[in-house]
Order: structure tokens, then C-alpha cells, then sequence
């Protein structure tokens, strides 16, 4: 398996562990990345409020640069998911936008061809439908037994489900309480999972932004959660970076929940070193969760 | 001393109430809606089509008119159809102004579509959500204007003193507080009340309040017989499919795949006018060229783009209660119970003859829409005729002298009114029960083909139901939103207005417009060129008749 | 069919809490979740309140949570939500008060709804007859003139979760709707207020109401339209308006986003009291080792990123 791998900006700025453990697990999963060192910042909805064609062309242009390494693009962050995607469908539909673009692009000699399109998948959609549960369970050398793990989405990789393929796969809103079973985690559900986390707001309404993370946070901890897991980088700037500042809103006493990146769950159940997976480069500790690990075998 | 007190008081927030709010409160007076429902969940939402006016160059009001008088099948009022279509071209240019969203030509300038029975292409529009347009830009300045509503108050009873309505007494929903509200002028502007037959295109708040309410309290009642069957409400549902899907150019099909409206309207085919269509399909539905009971409504030709521009929301209704995409395949459709064109009897300025009393809209009976009214006339018709009862009833204001507030004891006998109905035991019968059998009779006895024999049985089936109603209890004691008491009442004023559509049924002999007794084929002017009024007694409406009003179309024959 | 509901019922007169009843209806397959309701209603318990009314997504009556998300009960199919038979779980509309059952008391709604000023504001005399307008204007405008009010936006909106002032997507759609007609003449006045706090800025992007709205307004899309609109104008003196530069810029800049910049960026570098408000935060994610690099990280292709926002920014295609 190889992807046309688009790391996001935030992996390589504010969530270096959120990189270092992506190539990591992949390259245990034996799926091989070919990163786009070359690609842009997808504009993250932001560039688009500004101005929507920029946002296209800026997209438009890690498209072609994947098309023409001919390989599916792979991501790690469900903003980047929903912005591509929404990228994509506008492409495909406006003829006119997508030729202008072309045009642009062509200087460095670059095309994107939009009728064509291209297969953008953030990594857990990658590992449940095209990696496979079951291919992921027979691999896994230290099965998280005992640990209970929430999920937490991130929006754009839900939202809205006309642009995100649920018509092909209804079960995308499902796919990390998929993961963290098959890991072996017991599931933790609450209703905040597949709400907003606020990063969104943090410079603006930074009151609004950390209450939102502060419940679901609190909602997670008091169902039992003994961490997250989250396949947006920004979701985890928020949950993880911001929680001591969240905590005085929170409607728990002592918040307390790890945030792991996708790549890092996937990593322990593999069996590789925590510290690889830079799984103590967060600001709430994961001790919590190393330790219930340690007392898990490592099959060998 | 009553608490809440204005000069006018108007009885519902569709468009017609909302235009006579707005009117009455320009011209100075003090005014209140009262509503059952928040005023943009009102009915006019679902008008699709349009609204006319003859604005075009080659096109006049008198057109309009005689367009109007011809669908009316000449029962209608002519001096009321001259008002409505010399007022129409001002009345839509001010809804434009405040904001309604009308489609336009490549100019720039308001574009219209060709509607049935119309003789030139006058209907303007937005997409299909022409009323919900409408309707929720005159909520806009109903806020502008910081007009008072009484939201999800539901009148019980009107007030009558020394033969002058003085107002009506409300119970607030939310609370189930009972209140009398004074006024000097009441405008009933309550809508339609399709809800009694069974199905209907009619959302289920059209419950015949206003009409019955005012009946009772003595106004007449008129043309009740005239019951609009539309030919395009959707297979099951009965939902409605607008009358812009064949103004755009769709075709009705029979089983056989032929235009069978060929042979009923070889010039207007699909666009005769609405009674002519919904008999013809009932024709072809009965002959045994129909399909599951129903025709076929073909847009497939008109493309996807079309659809998307003008037609979105039926395609979507297709989809959501069909099941069918109207964009790939055709949709089956029938004859559905849709408009009441009688109603509160008024003069031109919505004045009943009962004093103090005003009505406007699809509640009133001008009349304007006659034994049949040609789509995209009602939403004309409240605009129009909603902003004159506005106006006057600001001038009664001004002018009434002498007027005295009623007294609180209304409100206390209205609530014992209701405490008997609560008090009643429940007998296993239910009103929903009632509801629906009263429904389906009206359907099949009192419906686009009729006869002496059916209609009076149609008379003797609405005793029965009469006597249910008197028995029936509600299962819900409680005071806060109890729907459940609501339904009982509005199923009085439904059986109210049935019982008036049947009596007069049976004494109409002859065949006009929506009307049409196979026993009485053709239309009889020498005998029935007039209305049918109803006026209440406790033995049941007592039938009188009415002039019409013709200034200068004399009634002709017929033909599409 | 066999139709299962658990519908959530609150009766403020029995000083119960609100508890959940299971009802059991038959229904043809067609049915909606309302004709069960109705059902029910009807046939089986007569205390069961809700608002409904014309049946076929205009009036905006009966927008309640089904299986957990907002919906118009009336045009939801059994089907699509309880494919097999399973209990379908009905609860009021959320972020508004529950009056009874599942009747939520929406006054909070209509008040935001005045609040943006919602009726068309001409500026100068009006024309002899008709405005004139261009026709795909007003094609445009009906996309939020398909707007019913039935407030399944403002039920889950994540934002109204946490702050109730905030103008919500219903009201910002509405004002959308005369931000962009032509007829208009309060388009300056509209935008700056809307810029004010609790306004478009507050809006976190979270796409629930575009998910949930049966008519297809994508309220959320508005906003973001408005933004653009707001910043186009000049009314950049906000965070949100600054955030969106300062994100802009460092991606213009470099080709990628560049956190470290974007709070200073944000709050303005003289804002002292705001940027070291942040100073805690940033001192945490340094000892995680998380800081990002405060120099421009540049991609090789950034001039060509840098051409592509020359080409783009102010383009209309």
C-alpha cells in the first residue's frame, strides 16, 4: 500500500509527535508514504473566508502534485479531510474555476485533473477500508486490554456528510469506536465526541472555545475514559495543549484525559516503544495510560 | 374590564392577516394578530405557483378579470373581481418593494410564468415557495412595524353584544389560560379548512375556525358547495404538487401514455382551468386509464437545470414522500381537496354584515374565486383584499362612537365550556376518530362528481358524526399545550362547515365550476346564478340565497 | 410496519422530570416519523404534545431530535432512520427550553431572528415600479429564502451549547440573505454589527447546521460569506477578522501555516495583555516539546504558492 502522504502543517509545526509517530506506524503497518514535501497549507476553511478560489487553487495544487506522483492522497487531520473533499467537489463541479486554476498551476508544471479526481483519505479512513480491522487485529502484539479510550472526531471528518462519501461508506461516523475495539480498548461513548473541540475560536472567543473542550472533556472523564483518541491535530491542540486552562470550566473536579493521536494508539497496539511514538510529548501527561500499558503483555 | 384591548383585532397570521395588520396599524390604529400558530408556520407557506397581476405590456387588468369571471364560472362577484385585478399590479409591486424575492428576466425586471386559465402569462413567482416567500416578508415587517402578535393563542368563540362583534375570547396554548380580547373591529383571516375531508392538501392547523366562528355568531356564510379539487396532489401523502409544474410544461399523462387533456381542453390542455383538469383526470382515473388511482405528471422533459431553478421544492417533495424523481421519472398525482372558495361573506372592504366583523383571505367570500378559483388568485386575493380590511376596519376605528369594551364573563363562560368538554368521560370513541370518518365521507360522497343520492347521504352521515362530536371526551386534563383539548374544539368548527358544504350541496342543482352534480350536468343560470348563504341555528344552517354581481361580463358558455 | 419510538415526555404540571415513554404503532411503510407521531397522538395517548402542521417541510412546525439529531419529523422517513425495525429514540429540539414533551419554547429564536434586523432597508426613494435586479441575485437568495425558521440549526449548534448570546445560524443566514440583495442599502451598517461579538466571528465552523438543515440553506456557508463579505469592506478591527489574516498571510508567506505567529497575528502584536495571556499556555507546549519554530517555514514551491494568491485573492470565478 502507498499514498501520496499530505502531513498537514500542524504535524510539522505545534504536533511534531503527531508526524514522527505517523511514519513510525506506518511503516510497521507496512503502508508505504511518499510525502509531499512540496505540498501547502490547505487553508483549513480559514483561507476560504477570505477567498474561496485561493482556497480551491491551493488545494487544487497538492491535488495535482499527488496525481502526478499517481498515488491516493493520504492525510492526518480531519480538517484537512473536510477541506480537501469540499475542495474537490467544487473543482469537479465548477469547469470554469478548475481551468483558471490550471492555468496557474501550469507554470510549475503542474495539472489537476478534477473530472478524474483523486482518492483523498484521512489515516483511519485508510485503515479500516482500505488497511482492513481485521488485517490491523492480526498484527497487533500488545492489545490494549483494560484501557478504557473515547473517541473524538473532529468536524470536518463528519461534516457535512453529502461532500464526506457516507453515500459509499455510511459507517464513516463509526470508524474510530471501530479502532479503539479493535485495539482492544474497552469503548467509552459520551455525547460530545463527535461535537466541536473549539479550536476553531481559541484566539477569538477563547471562553466559548476551552467550555467546549472542558465538556467533552469532563463528559469523557466522568463516563471513564481513560484517554482519547483523535485523528485532527487541531482537535488535539485544544483538548491536549488547552486542557489545564479548560479545567476551570470543566464540570469535573481534577480533568485529567490524555489525548492520543490516531497514529499513537495504533503504535502501542503494534508494540512499538511509547517513546518513538513520542507519546510524552503532551502537555496532559500520558503516564496514566503507559502504565495500565506496561502491565499488558507484549505478545511477542 | 377586559385586559387586553385594541382597535383591531385580526384572527389569524397568514398573509392575509399579516397585510391587514399592516395596513390597519399605517392608518393609525391599535392592533394585535392572534394566532394559533407562529405566524410564519401559517398555510400561505404552501402556495408554490404565484401570485397575479397583470402588469405585463400586452396584458390589462380587465383581462385578468374577464380571465377570472370565465374561471369563476360566473358565480363570481364581478365589482369584487374589478377590485382584486385593478389592485393586483400595485398590490404585487409593494411586496417586491418590501422585499420579496420575485424571479426576474435577464432585464432585471420581474419575469412571469403562464398559469391555468389565464389567457396571458401573468403569474410571478419565486421558484415553487412563492407563498413561504411572500408570507415570511410580510413576518419581516410585522417585525419592522413592531406589530403586537398574540402567538399560539387559539380563539375559542367570538363576542357578539347587541349584534356587534366586540372582539373574541382566546386561550393561550402555552398556559391554558382563557382571556377575553376586546376590540372594535375583529378581522377573521383564519384560512381554509381542508382538513375535513380526508386527505387534503392542507396543512393541519386548516381547520375552518374563522368560518365557523363567525357563523356562529351569525355572519352568513356563502358558497360553501365550492370546494377546489387540485389536480396535481401527490400519490398517498395528497401533498401538493404546484401548478408551475405544468405552467413550466410538464404533461399529465393517462395509463396509455397519451396527453388525454387533448380531448377535455384541446387549447388549454394541461392549463385549462383547475376544476376542468381535476374532472378530466377523475374521468380518465374511473374509465380505468389511470394508474394506482392516479395520472402521471411528466417533467422529465424540461431537464435537470429547469427543475433546479424553478421546481426544487416539489422535486424534493417527490423525493422525500414518493419516492420518485420527477428529474428521471414521471410522478403519479390526483384530483385533491385544496381551496374553499366560499367563506365569511363581505363586501369589497372585507365588512360583513354583521357589524364590527371583517373577514379577508381564503376564510372570506367576496367573492372573488366564484364556483372556481384559477391558480394564483388566492395569494392575490389576501394581499389585496387583506390590506382593504385593513384599512377599513382602521376607520371604523376612528369613526365608531359609543363603543363599550365587553365584560370578563365571557372568558369565564368559555372556560366552563371547555371544563365541560374536559369533565366529559371518555366513551372509547375519539375525536381523531371522528376526524377521519367525517373525512372520508366528505371524500367519497361530497367530491369532484357528485349526486343528489350521495350528498344526501352525505347530510344524514354528518348528523351522525354531529351527535359523536357531543359525546366524545379528551384524554389530556392538563393546561400546557394540550393539543389534545384543541383538536376537540377545531373538530367543531370543521363539522360547523361540513354540515354547510353539504346543505349546500344539495340545493345547488345544477353543474358549475368546482361543482359538478352528474345528475345536473349543465350549468342552469335562470336558476342558480346567485350564492347559497348559510346562516346559523341550533336545528342546522338555514340556506338563503344571494345575488351576483355582474357589471359587465355576461355569462357565456364555457369552453378551454 | 411495525414502528418502535421512544419518545422523551416532560409535563411541567406532574413535577416529574422528563422520562422517556415507548410507544408501539403500526404504520404503512411509507410512514414519516411524524405520521407515527400523529399516530400516537391520535390513537394511543392523546397527552403527547408536539408542534406539526403542514406535512411536507414548509411551515417549520416539527423540528425535533431524531436518534439524536435535528430533524423535520416530517420529512424523515421510518426507513431512513430504523432500517430494521429498531427503536427510534424522539427528543425535543435542543438548546431551547422544553415547554412540554417535545414543544420547545423558541422565543429565544424569534428574538435573535429581530436582532439581525431582518426586513429590507432601500436606501433613497423607490423606483416607479419594480427594484430592478439581476435575475441570478435573486437565484442566489433563495437558496437562504428556502429557510423555514424550524430552528433544527439552533438545536445543534455547538456554539448556543456554550453561549447562549451568540446570533446563531438561523439569524446570521437571515442576515445573509439581505447582506447580499441588491436591494438593500443598510450593507455597511449590517456588517459591522454583525462583526460584533457573539456574532460571525463567534461561529466555529463545526458544519452541524449545514448537516442538519432539511432545506439545504447551509446556514454556516452564510456565515462564512459574510465574513468574507465584512473583511472585504474594511471591517477588519476584530480577532476573528485578524485571525483570518494572520492565517492568510503565513501561508502566503511560506506556504504553510505558521502557529507561533497567528496569536500575536490575532490579538495585534502591541496587544501586550492578550499575548501574554497566552504566555502559560505557550510555556506548557515548549516543556512538551511542541513549540513550533517561530521563523517562516518555507516550502520549495512557496513563490509559487505566493503567484497563486496573486492570481486568486481577489478573483471571482
Amino acid at each position: 500500500m502507498k499514498y501520496a502522504f499530505w502531513p498537514g502543517c500542524v504535524s510539522k509545526g505545534a504536533c511534531p509527535e503527531l508526524y514522527t509517530s505517523m511514519v513510525r506506524t506506518s511503516a510497521a503497518l507496512g503502508i508505504e508514504l511518499v510525502e509531499l514535501y512540496d505540498g501547502n497549507c490547505t487553508g483549513a476553511g480559514v483561507i476560504s473566508e477570505h477567498s474561496m478560489e485561493t482556497a480551491d487553487a491551493l488545494n487544487a495544487r497538492n491535488f495535482a502534485l499527488a496525481q502526478r506522483l499517481g498515488l491516493p492522497l493520504i492525510n492526518i487531520c480531519s480538517t484537512c479531510q473536510g477541506v480537501q473533499s469540499m475542495a474537490q467537489q467544487r473543482l469537479k463541479k465548477n469547469a470554469k474555476l478548475a481551468a483558471e486554476i490550471n492555468q496557474t498551476l501550469s507554470d510549475e508544471g503542474l495539472y489537476y485533473d478534477a473530472q478524474k479526481g483523486l482518492e483523498v483519505k484521512n489515516f483511519l479512513w485508510v485503515l479500516v477500508e482500505d488497511f482492513g480491522l481485521d488485517r490491523l487485529k492480526s498484527m497487533i502484539k500488545r492489545p490494549l486490554h483494560g484501557i478504557s479510550a473515547g473517541p473524538f472526531y473532529g468536524c470536518y471528518i463528519l461534516r457535512p456528510e453529502s461532500i464526506l462519501g457516507f453515500d459509499e461508506f455510511p459507517e464513516r461516523d463509526t470508524y474510530l469506536e471501530q479502532v479503539i475495539e479493535a485495539v482492544g480498548c474497552k469503548l467509552i461513548t459520551y455525547e460530545g465526541q463527535d461535537k466541536c473541540c473549539g479550536f476553531p475560536i481559541l484566539t477569538i472567543n477563547k471562553k466559548n472555545s476551552l467550555t467546549m473542550a472542558a465538556n467533552h472533556l469532563s463528559e469523557a472523564q466522568k463516563e471513564g475514559a481513560d484517554f482519547l483518541v483523535t485523528p485532527c491535530p487541531l482537535c488535539h491542540l485544544n483538548l491536549d495543549a488547552q486542557q489545564p486552562d479548560a479545567a476551570k470550566y470543566a464540570t469535573v473536579d481534577g480533568l485529567q484525559v490524555p489525548i492520543l493521536h490516531l497514529p499513537q494508539l495504533i503504535g502501542l497496539a503494534l508494540g512499538i516503544d511509547p517513546k518513538e511514538l513520542r507519546v510524552d510529548r503532551h502537555v496532559v501527561s500520558t503516564n496514566k495510560v503507559l502504565s495500565k500499558l506496561t502491565a499488558t503483555p507484549v505478545h511477542a | 374590564m377586559a385586559v387586553y384591548q385594541h382597535d383591531v383585532l385580526i384572527i389569524g397570521a397568514g398573509l392575509a392577516g399579516m397585510r391587514a395588520a399592516i395596513a390597519a396599524q399605517l392608518e393609525g390604529a391599535d392592533v394585535a394578530i392572534i394566532s394559533k400558530v407562529h405566524p410564519v408556520r401559517s398555510h400561505s407557506n404552501a402556495a408554490q405557483g404565484g401570485i397575479n397581476a397583470a402588469l405585463g405590456e400586452d396584458d390589462s387588468w380587465e383581462e385578468h378579470a374577464f380571465d377570472t369571471v370565465k374561471g369563476s364560472d360566473y358565480l363570481g362577484d364581478q365589482d369584487a373581481i374589478e377590485v382584486l385585478c385593478r389592485e393586483a399590479g400595485p398590490a404585487l409591486i409593494e411586496l417586491e418593494r418590501m422585499g420579496v424575492i420575485f424571479h426576474r428576466e435577464e432585464s432585471g425586471r420581474l419575469g412571469s410564468r403562464s398559469f391555468g386559465g389565464a389567457s396571458k402569462a401573468r403569474t410571478y413567482f419565486v421558484g415553487d415557495i412563492t407563498g413561504q416567500a411572500i408570507l415570511h416578508v410580510l413576518y419581516e415587517q410585522l417585525i419592522k412595524h413592531g406589530l403586537r402578535v398574540y402567538e399560539e393563542w387559539f380563539v375559542t368563540d367570538l363576542i357578539v353584544e347587541d349584534a356587534v362583534c366586540k372582539g373574541a375570547v382566546a386561550m393561550e396554548i402555552r398556559t391554558g389560560n382563557v382571556h377575553v380580547i376586546a376590540a372594535k373591529s375583529t378581522i377573521i383571516a383564519t384560512g381554509g379548512l381542508g382538513r375535513m375531508y380526508e386527505p387534503s392538501t392542507n396543512a393541519l392547523i386548516c381547520t375552518g375556525d374563522g368560518i365557523s366562528l363567525a357563523y356562529r355568531i351569525g355572519a352568513p356564510i356563502i358558497d360553501m358547495e365550492m370546494v377546489q379539487f387540485h389536480p396535481t396532489t401527490l400519490k398517498g401523502s395528497g401533498v401538493l404538487i404546484t401548478e408551475g409544474a405544468r405552467s413550466e410544461g410538464g404533461y399529465l399523462l393517462n395509463s396509455e401514455g397519451e396527453r388525454f387533456m387533448s380531448k377535455y381542453a384541446p387549447n388549454m390542455m394541461e392549463l385549462a382551468s383547475r376544476d376542468v383538469v381535476s374532472r378530466a383526470e377523475q374521468t380518465e382515473i374511473n374509465e380505468g386509464r389511470g394508474v394506482d388511482g392516479c395520472v402521471l405528471l411528466d417533467l422529465r422533459h424540461l431537464g435537470e437545470e429547469r427543475v433546479r431553478e424553478r421546481l426544487w421544492q416539489i422535486r424534493e417533495i417527490g423525493i422525500d414522500f414518493a419516492g420518485v424523481d420527477l428529474v428521471k421519472e414521471p410522478i403519479p398525482v390526483r384530483p385533491g381537496v385544496h381551496y374553499i372558495m366560499g367563506g365569511v361573506k363581505t363586501d369589497i372592504d372585507g365588512k360583513t354584515p354583521l357589524e364590527g366583523l371583517y373577514a379577508a383571505g381564503e376564510a372570506a367570500c367576496v367573492s372573488v374565486h366564484g364556483a372556481n378559483r384559477l391558480g394564483a388568485n388566492s395569494l392575490l386575493d389576501t394581499v389585496v383584499f387583506g390590506r382593504r380590511s385593513g384599512v377599513a376596519t382602521a376607520e371604523r376605528a376612528r369613526s365608531v362612537m359609543g363603543w363599550t369594551p365587553p365584560s370578563d364573563r365571557y372568558a369565564e363562560e368559555t372556560k366552563r365550556k371547555l371544563q365541560a368538554f374536559l369533565d366529559r368521560p371518555l366513551n372509547g370513541d375519539r375525536v381523531a376518530k371522528i376526524r377521519l370518518d367525517m373525512g372520508n365521507m366528505m371524500s367519497e360522497l361530497v367530491g369532484v362528481f357528485r349526486t343528489e343520492e350521495q350528498l344526501r347521504l352525505a347530510v344524514e352521515r354528518m348528523k351522525d358524526i354531529r351527535a359523536r362530536y357531543e359525546k366524545v371526551g379528551v384524554e389530556n386534563k392538563g393546561k400546557v399545550f394540550n393539543t389534545d383539548l384543541l383538536f376537540a374544539i377545531e373538530l367543531g368548527f370543521m363539522i360547523d362547515c361540513a354540515e354547510m358544504t353539504c346543505v349546500s350541496a344539495v340545493a345547488r342543482k345544477e353543474s358549475r365550476g368546482a361543482h359538478y352534480r352528474t345528475d345536473f350536468p349543465q350549468r342552469d343560470d335562470a336558476n342558480f346564478l346567485k350564492h347559497i348563504a348559510c346562516t346559523y341555528s341550533p336545528e342546522g344552517p338555514q340556506l338563503s340565497e344571494m345575488p351576483v354581481t355582474i357589471t359587465r361580463w355576461q355569462p357565456q358558455e364555457r369552453k378551454y | 410496519m411495525e414502528v418502535k419510538l421512544k419518545v422523551l415526555r416532560y409535563d411541567p404540571e406532574s413535577g416529574k422530570e422528563p422520562e422517556y415513554r415507548r410507544y408501539t404503532v403500526d404504520m404503512p411503510e411509507s410512514a414519516t416519523v411524524l405520521d407515527s407521531l400523529i399516530e400516537v397522538r391520535e390513537f394511543h395517548d392523546g397527552t403527547l404534545s408536539l408542534r406539526c402542521s403542514c406535512r411536507s417541510a414548509i411551515c417549520g412546525s416539527c423540528a425535533m431530535r431524531i436518534n439524536g439529531r435535528a430533524r423535520l419529523a416530517c420529512k424523515t422517513q421510518v426507513s431512513s432512520v430504523a432500517e430494521d425495525g429498531e427503536e427510534i429514540v424522539v427528543e425535543p429540539a435542543g438548546n431551547m427550553p422544553t415547554i412540554k414533551d417535545l414543544v420547545v419554547d423558541m422565543a429565544p429564536f424569534w428574538d435573535k431572528i429581530r436582532a439581525v434586523k431582518p426586513w429590507l432597508q432601500p436606501s433613497g426613494p423607490p423606483p416607479e415600479r419594480e427594484y430592478l435586479a439581476p435575475p441570478q441575485a435573486m437565484i442566489e437568495l433563495a437558496e437562504v429564502m428556502n429557510c423555514i425558521m424550524c430552528g433544527a440549526c439552533v438545536s445543534d449548534c455547538t456554539v448556543l451549547e456554550v453561549d447562549k448570546s451568540f446570533l446563531a445560524p438561523a439569524a446570521l443566514a437571515k442576515a445573509w440573505r439581505f447582506v447580499h440583495d441588491p436591494r438593500d442599502g443598510n450593507t455597511a451598517a449590517r456588517l459591522r454589527e454583525l462583526s460584533e461579538p457573539s456574532g460571525i466571528w463567534d461561529c466555529t465552523r463545526c458544519n452541524f447546521c449545514v448537516q442538519v438543515c432539511p432545506k439545504d440553506v447551509k446556514p454556516m456557508d452564510q456565515i462564512m460569506k459574510l465574513r468574507a463579505e465584512a473583511t472585504a469592506i474594511g471591517i477588519t478591527n476584530n480577532a476573528g477578522s485578524r485571525h483570518t489574516f494572520a492565517f492568510t498571510s503565513t501561508v502566503k508567506e511560506g506556504g504553510r501555516l505558521n502557529e507561533f505567529q497567528m496569536l500575536p497575528r490575532t490579538h495585534g502584536l502591541l496587544n501586550i495583555a492578550a499575548n501574554l495571556a497566552e504566555l502559560p499556555g505557550g510555556i506548557r507546549m515548549i516543556r512538551a516539546g511542541k513549540m513550533p519554530s517561530p521563523f517562516t517555514h518555507k516550502i520549495p514551491g512557496a513563490a509559487h504558492v505566493k503567484r497563486i494568491f496573486k492570481r486568486f485573492e481577489h478573483a471571482k470565478v
